[in-house]
């Protein structure tokens, strides 16, 4: 009986953790500026206001930074998803010389961090006169920092898929596009949204790429935008905070909305 | 097929990767021509105490995380797998911070941890017990900021190693009950070393993005205190983007490869033998 209490405390505990900053931020995000400072912390809303969403919408562009991330984010997943099956297909099925050491190189690259590839990549940005434009937000992404991650995941899943479905298929005349789209895609969909939804959180909550290739705002996204927010009005924490629960309840409202698909991607993305 | 793949990470990962290795050997502002400097760079690194400390900053914040995230989750995964009730609503709620984007988390502790105003100084009064400067305190920055990804990442790793339990066939522990092993007994016997894939998965991957906190750092604090959170991943940022010396930061970015390799290559051989109980 002791042992289950205390089973249900560690539970409890570990639960009001992973909730509580986010229930903090919405509590607060309600307050006004002086609430904020006068008020605990955990004290709901006095006096509820919107006024903290409004001063941010109405003091920054903050619809710019949000279509923008919106943006970036959506045409990095669709890159993502296209160019990571069609390589995956190659590695997995065609026969050509050198294929397992070219996947081994590409699979090499994981252990490489973003930082270390960046004074290039801006070089080469910079070069294609990309700087401050959504292609150039776009482009590393697809195929530098997570390419190798998706072609790895796809190829592994297609690995599994039997050859003999193919087989059949190609005996009823289906060409290898067909096969691709008809035959592959639609079996590996499980691994399709797994990698669909790691390459829309890794480009949404990004800070690093856009704080070197993006100035003006008009290519502004929204971890910017905070970043910025955040070094103007350090103390102001009725603005930064009203602009973070905004930031973070889109992600939320998608993960309570697939959760169940999400909890069971995380573990296929870490299946060997 | 592959045309489109191949040539988009041949420009943006093939190349970086050989052209960060060559700018390494050259002192460079982005604007005039390279120079060859030979291994000036690498001479330079050990009497560079910036550098040399943010080395020092990266391997306390791996170790601040690593240790702490990797048990607690263990826990955690412990605890979901036993018999509860509700499980699916927790496994849920404990993975919930991982996509929390870390410029927000950043935005958000410094709030909770601000000494006058935050939630956890606020929480401390209660008790009358004077809470530090958290942020602004050399000595406490950088534990504040490991919390952080500690937060982030401890219900995502747990989801590895309730997979690795799951897998686990109930008929050993059932052998081992009978034989009249004692639960410790049967954690470390059976659990743990079956465990070990998972172990290692959760290793490989949490070390290495642990060396690359960056968001995070750059909203809580911008390396400071007096230089005691800014890791090797932010420093490599300020030598390129803010004092623009791309040939130094390029020896500082093949450090910090050489270092995560070797890291990683002695986790997989520390983790290589794997045990197998045969049971049929």
């Amino acid at each position: 009986m002791v042992k289950r209490i205390l089973l249900y405390l560690l539970l409890v505990a570990g639960a009001v953790v992973s909730v509580g900053p986010y229930l903090l931020t919405l509590n607060a995000a309600f307050k006004s500026k002086q609430e904020i400072l006068t008020s605990a912390p955990w004290a709901p809303p006095e006096n509820p206001v919107l006024s903290n969403f409004a001063d941010v919408w109405g003091r920054y562009d903050f619809a710019t930074f949000v279509l923008n991330s919106v943006i970036v984010a959506v045409a990095v997943t669709l890159g993502q998803l296209v160019f990571s099956t069609l390589a995956a297909y190659a590695f997995a099925r065609l026969e050509f010389p050198g294929r397992d050491m070219l996947f081994w190189a590409y699979i090499a690259t994981l252990m490489v961090p973003q930082i270390v590839t960046l004074v290039p990549t801006f070089v080469i940005i910079r070069e294609l006169g990309l700087v401050d434009t959504h292609l150039g937000l776009v482009l590393p992404f697809v195929f530098g920092f997570l390419m190798p991650y998706g072609i790895f995941l796809v190829r592994q899943y297609f690995k599994t898929i039997p050859v003999s479905i193919e087989h059949a298929a190609r005996i009823d005349g289906a060409g290898t596009f067909t096969i691709l789209w008809r035959v592959m895609v639609p079996m590996s969909k499980p691994i399709l949204g797994t990698l669909a939804i790691i390459s829309f959180v890794n480009t949404w909550n990004n800070l690093l790429w856009p704080l070197i290739i993006t100035h003006s705002e008009a290519t502004r996204v929204i971890t910017r935008g905070i970043a910025q927010m955040q070094s103007q009005f350090n103390q102001e924490y009725h603005l930064v905070l009203a602009a973070s629960a905004m930031a973070l309840l889109p992600l939320v409202v998608v993960f309570l909305t697939f959760q169940r698909h999400i909890v069971r991607s995380i573990a296929l993305s870490g299946m060997k | 097929m592959l045309a489109p793949s191949v040539l988009g990470c041949a420009l943006f990962l093939i190349a970086p990767l050989v052209v960060v290795v060559v700018l390494s050997f050259h002192e460079w502002n982005f604007l005039s021509d390279p120079e060859f400097v030979g291994l000036q760079n690498y001479r330079d690194l050990g009497g560079d105490e910036r550098a040399m400390r943010s080395i020092g900053n990266t391997f306390y914040y791996v170790l601040l995380n690593i240790p702490i995230q990797t048990v607690l989750a263990l826990l955690l995964a412990l605890a979901v797998n036993a018999k509860i009730k509700a499980r699916n609503a927790f496994r849920v709620i404990y993975v919930l911070p991982w996509m929390a984007m870390p410029v927000a988390l950043g935005v958000i502790w410094r709030w909770v941890f601000d000494p006058a105003n935050g939630a956890l100084n606020r929480f401390l009064d209660l008790f009358g017990v004077d809470g530090a400067a958290w942020l602004t305190d050399s000595t406490w920055a950088m534990p504040v900021v490991a919390s952080v990804n500690i937060w982030q990442y401890t219900g995502y790793t747990m989801l590895f190693f309730l997979a690795g339990l799951q897998a686990i066939p109930g008929q050993l522990y059932e052998a081992a009950g009978v034989d009249g092993a004692s639960k410790p007994y049967q954690f470390f016997k059976i659990t743990l070393p079956l465990l070990k894939p998972a172990m290692l998965f959760v290793l490989i991957t949490s070390v290495i993005g642990s060396f690359q906190v960056f968001d995070t750092i750059h909203v809580m604090t911008a390396g400071g205190p007096a230089g005691s959170t800014a890791t090797l991943n932010y420093q490599i940022y300020l030598e390129s983007f803010t004092q623009r010396n791309a040939g130094y930061a390029s020896m500082l970015a093949v450090v910090l490869f050489a270092v995560i390799a070797a890291i990683t290559l002695l986790q997989a051989l520390f983790f290589r033998k794997r045990t197998v109980y045969d049971f049929s």
